[in-house]
């Protein structure tokens, strides 16, 4: 009996060893989550930045917590609907007004109104206007935007000049692309493809990307899904027909042999031109490649077709667990003015390779690199997906289902394209027998 | 600690029911706290619309409603799982019971074979998984290349394994084949303990080795088997992890399993209380599954002299 | 085979001769088809991408690229992850082994009120998938505030967590143990906790040693849990560094097989040397209840 006990005794001791013992000091504790995990190539500044900001402070320390991009959403949903989220976290800005209805962002309108220290104030002229509109609720902001993001064309000089083309050559309108991306095309024998010019399903391309060039969307505005009109089917049959000298297999065999290589399609010259966002940039410098490259606005159908591309961007949020002290609040506002500043906004485009939102620092940022300036030019021709609550990943798992059918053969544009319109509307209706 | 008497049978009897108590008091504890109310919990939240940022809000058998009658994905997901546990198990079995009978011959080596079988089962999912897309992989994988010759004797298109909608799921059956050393063993064991009396008499009476196979082996084996049938089943509808690894769900949903439904339930759509009503029905079909198994398992099984 | 129904022209002795001869035949093709997806791992890890494009043509790897084995570790935290494997999988087995032991003890061996219906409970968590509880757990953990620790992986195992299975196979074992030696301890005046380890420990050594290889094995080897759990990179695990090294370096399958090896290599090194107990310890705990 006293041997079990004391085992008990022992095992529970050692646990709550385990639980504490690891606070930093007695300032309030700010905790920031991030995108640059501990290995990352911007740990190190973005943990200098934090550290710059505690050592300039008396009253708050901010622990910043770094998590890879493709693990940071499941964390943060989580933590977000267990009320342990962070003080302050990046997010996506297209459903900031989802949060902001359930009440787990603080409202930064009233915090900028209640802060009279006149240091430091948020200057809202510094950001776009159609970024903030997404992160407007019922006329109040719930978030700044952080980040942000576009796409464009890349395409590649060296291999243009070989074809005798120039800068004045790159296409803008969609049959100019496929004219000029056919003169790349290099098949082997065997059927291996080695070199392709374009391909509108390669790189950050989407088809809502293509759609709205032409005008047109999946969602009415009332949020409707409109998916199968003879004019989403063009642009559909535009995509696929694009390589229609190659079968699909030879396409996904040529994909997979760019990844297995390790090699970016773009910057080992296995394509000409390639639509991308603007990490491209920060992957050909760090890459080495010795490319002599030019960007350019993603080309449209034709002269009646829209200027715009598919950009984000990243919202900064200060979390509401329900339990945060006033102390917590104003640390984790301090901190949230900081990185929102034009010196830190500059320091953090230059160290994570990101467009920032913040223009007069980014303005600095590009000066003198005319890629970079193309690139920031193209943010404000960015436009990003609508919020849609009863499939907030509309263009993601509920799409890729039926696109890949499409590719694949499995299901004609016609019958995917009104297969897919279904599987919304069914979406729809059982979010509104739930929500009525 | 005296010597305790028969008079005090009532005593001993209390003394030990304390102590049984005491001895399962660490999983009684765990049971209560980290099982029962995480259930009922979860339950409740089936009845409701839970997003995780706001408080659930009550809908009553909506949740069930809608996933039985008006969700196309629901189906698709049961209908795959379905698929894979129906053709996996079986499979499984087949092979761990060959792979026993090959081994359970008084043969030199055989505790090498034995460990080389079973290897696979101790590699983790994650590397397991990673593994299988390499050699499954259509254009460069190996399995690919070895068929080649037959591709061109028959002048066929090489298979597309987990990239085509039609052989994906075949593909990660097949690759859990590999593992099928971990029921291997435990057939194994089973056979062994067989009396060699019981051989030795039906040769005498002039039985061959299928005879012996299928009149004396097989028939000893039976809860052993029942018991990897039981273990398959409940494994097989929560399969998860190779798909979320391997295929994505893809292509075209072709492994878009039950539990990755599930699970996109939570994490994309943040439909909590959708999430845990599909919990609550995959734990009845397992469960009326078991029963039927069980059922079975009281016709079939041989019981043995102790019962 | 036509020959020995005619008549026998090879003795006993030969026939099993051939038999045997026919069956090790069998069991080598197999191994090999279990053994090489091994090698061909250890042959990919070794080579450069261009190699692997090639496939058979260079079936072995030309110039040994052991460079790659030092990539995959430097290019996730490694010895970190290890550091964090290794904290979590010793906690998990010391808690397992004693909750799982204490509680089959109880069910195998002591008489008290309700051990039926508890018995039948814990055979029933075996069947609950576990996305029934985690929504709900993982909201409890938050609310206790463990969740930027490892305890919502470690604790539970002291508390038979996970171990219904291990239960199950020690009671099966213990209950094998013959009711003399018991009994007769009793007579003596041992009490149940001596009798449990006194008697039933030491005699349980193999059916221990199991429950602690498998637990081991499943530890190290969730990705899952970890997966859920694990809110503070500094904790992760390595099967949660293998999948990040997939999501960010996917297609370079040279690197990819390379940090497999570097995972699996200690399950297999364990499993090389305890393969003996760990394969008769289910021979002994055995499925024949």
């Amino acid at each position: 009996m006293k041997k079990v006990l004391l085992m008990l005794l022992v095992i529970v001791a050692s646990i709550t060893l385990f639980s504490c013992g690891d606070k930093e000091s007695e300032r309030t504790e700010i905790t920031f989550w991030h995108m640059s995990p501990v290995g990352d190539v911007s740990y190190s500044s973005v943990k200098q930045l934090i550290t710059d900001f505690n050592d300039s402070q008396e009253l708050y320390f901010v622990k910043g917590v770094g998590f890879s991009f493709w693990d940071y959403w499941d964390k943060i949903n989580v933590a977000v609907a267990s009320s342990t989220a962070p003080s302050i976290g990046l997010s996506t800005i297209d459903d900031v007004v989802s949060r902001a209805e359930s009440g787990v962002i603080y409202n930064i309108s009233d915090l900028m109104a209640a802060d009279t220290s006149g240091v430091n104030t948020l200057d809202l002229s510094e950001f776009r206007q159609s970024q903030m509109d997404f992160a407007t609720y019922e006329d109040d902001l719930y978030a700044m935007p952080f980040s942000a993001t576009t796409r464009a064309l890349f395409y590649n000089l060296d291999m243009f000049e070989e074809m005798g083309l120039t800068e004045a050559d790159v296409p803008t309108t969609w049959s100019e692309l496929q004219t000029i991306a056919k003169m790349f095309d290099v098949q082997e024998e065997d059927g291996t493809i080695t070199r392709i010019g374009f391909d509108p399903t390669y790189g950050d391309t989407t088809y809502h990307g293509w759609l709205w060039q032409a005008g047109l969307d999946f969602f009415d505005e009332d949020l409707n899904p409109t998916l199968n009109t003879p004019e989403h089917l063009e642009v559909l049959n535009w995509i696929l027909d694009f390589n229609e000298d190659f079968t699909r297999t030879q396409l996904t065999a040529f994909g997979e042999a760019n990844a297995m290589l390790g090699v970016n399609p773009f910057t080992s010259e296995r394509v000409a031109m390639i639509v991308s966002n603007d990490g491209l940039y920060q992957t050909i410098n760090t890459s080495g490649a010795d490319i002599n490259y030019g960007v350019a606005a993603i080309p449209v159908p034709d002269e009646d077709g829209i200027h715009v591309c598919w950009g984000s961007g990243f919202s900064l949020e200060m979390y509401d667990n329900g339990d945060n002290t006033d102390a917590e609040v104003a640390g984790a506002y301090e901190f949230y003015k900081y990185l929102l500043s034009e010196s830190v906004q500059l320091k953090l485009g230059e160290s994570l390779g990101w467009l920032m939102s913040h223009i007069s620092a980014m303005e600095t940022y590009v000066e003198g690199d005319p890629i970079l300036e193309t690139l920031l030019g193209e943010v404000d021709y960015a436009m990003d997906k609508v919020y849609v609550p009863y499939a907030p990943a509309w263009h993601a798992s509920d799409w890729q289902t039926y696109y890949t059918q499409i590719m694949d053969g499995d299901l004609t544009p016609e019958a995917g394209l009104l297969a897919a319109r279904n599987h919304y509307l069914q979406k729809q209706e059982n979010y509104n027998t739930l929500n009525e | 600690m005296k010597k305790q008497t028969i008079g005090s049978l009532k005593q001993l009897r209390k003394k030990e029911n304390r102590m049984g108590y005491l001895f399962a008091s660490p999983w009684l504890i765990g049971i209560i706290v980290l099982g029962a109310f995480p259930i009922l919990a979860s339950f409740y939240i089936s009845f409701t619309s839970y997003d995780m940022s706001s408080a659930p809000q009550w809908v009553g058998l909506k949740n069930y409603i809608i996933l039985f009658t008006n969700d196309d994905v629901f189906w698709k997901s049961l209908w795959n799982t379905i698929y894979h546990v129906v053709i996996a198990i079986p499979l499984g079995l087949i092979v761990g019971i060959i792979l026993a009978l090959l081994l359970n011959n008084k043969i030199k080596g055989m505790s090498i074979y034995r460990t080389l079988f079973y290897l696979p089962c101790v590699v983790s999912i994650v590397a397991m998984s990673l593994l299988w897309m390499w050699l499954f992989q259509p254009q460069f994988g190996i399995i690919n290349e070895v068929l080649s010759p037959i591709y061109n004797l028959f002048n066929m298109e090489p298979i597309l394994w987990l990239q085509s909608s039609s052989t994906s799921k075949i593909t990660l059956i097949l690759m859990g084949l590999w593992t099928a050393g971990g029921s291997m063993v435990i057939y194994l064991a089973q056979m062994q303990d067989i009396p060699t009396s019981l051989y030795e008499s039906a040769e005498v009476d002039g039985a061959n080795w299928i005879q012996k196979t299928f009149r004396i082996t097989l028939p000893l084996m039976t809860p052993s088997i029942f018991f990897n049938f039981i273990m398959g089943i409940i494994g097989g509808f929560q399969v998860f992890t190779i798909a979320y690894i391997m295929t994505n769900g893809g292509p075209a949903q072709s492994t878009y399993y039950y539990a990755y439904y599930m699970f996109d339930k939570m994490m994309s759509d943040q439909a909590m209380g959708m999430a845990s009503a599909m919990a609550w029905i995959l734990l009845v079909i397992v469960l009326i599954v078991t029963m039927f198994a069980l059922r079975l398992n009281n016709k079939v099984v041989y019981l043995g002299e102790e019962g | 085979m036509e020959q020995t129904i005619k008549k026998p022209r090879f003795t006993k002795r030969q026939r099993t001769r051939i038999k045997h001869g026919i069956l090790h035949i069998v069991l080598l093709l197999c191994s090999v088809g279990f053994m090489f997806p091994f090698l061909w791992m250890l042959f990919t890890a070794l080579k450069t991408p261009q190699e692997l494009l090639l496939g058979f043509e260079q079936f072995f790897p030309a110039d040994p690229q052991w460079g790659n084995f030092k990539e995959a570790v430097t290019m996730i935290p490694f010895l970190l992850y290890l550091k964090n494997s290794l904290i979590i999988v010793i906690l998990v087995v010391t808690g397992t082994l004693f909750s799982a032991t204490t509680t089959a003890y109880a069910f195998a061996k002591l008489r008290w009120k309700g051990k039926e219906k508890w018995f039948i409970i814990m055979l029933a968590t075996l069947m609950i998938p576990i996305q029934v509880i985690l929504i709900p757990t993982y909201v409890m953990y938050s609310y206790i505030g463990w969740l930027s620790t490892r305890l919502p992986l470690i604790v539970p195992a002291f508390f038979g967590g996970g171990a219904a299975f291990y239960i199950f196979l020690l009671r099966q074992f213990f209950m094998g143990v013959p009711k003399e030696l018991s009994e007769s301890a009793v007579i003596d005046g041992a009490s149940h906790i001596q009798i449990f380890f006194k008697i039933m420990l030491p005699l349980s050594k193999p059916a221990l040693m199991t429950v602690g290889l498998f637990t081991f094995m499943a530890t190290w080897n969730d990705y899952f849990g970890p997966l859920i759990f694990l809110s503070n990179p500094d904790h992760w695990t390595l099967a949660i560094g293998l999948r990040a090294f997939q999501t960010r370096f996917g297609g370079r399958y040279d690197l990819m097989m390379a940090a497999s090896i570097l995972v699996m290599l200690p399950t297999l090194v364990i499993f090389f040397f305890a393969q003996k107990s760990f394969i008769e310890g289910i021979t002994f705990t055995g499925i024949k209840g």
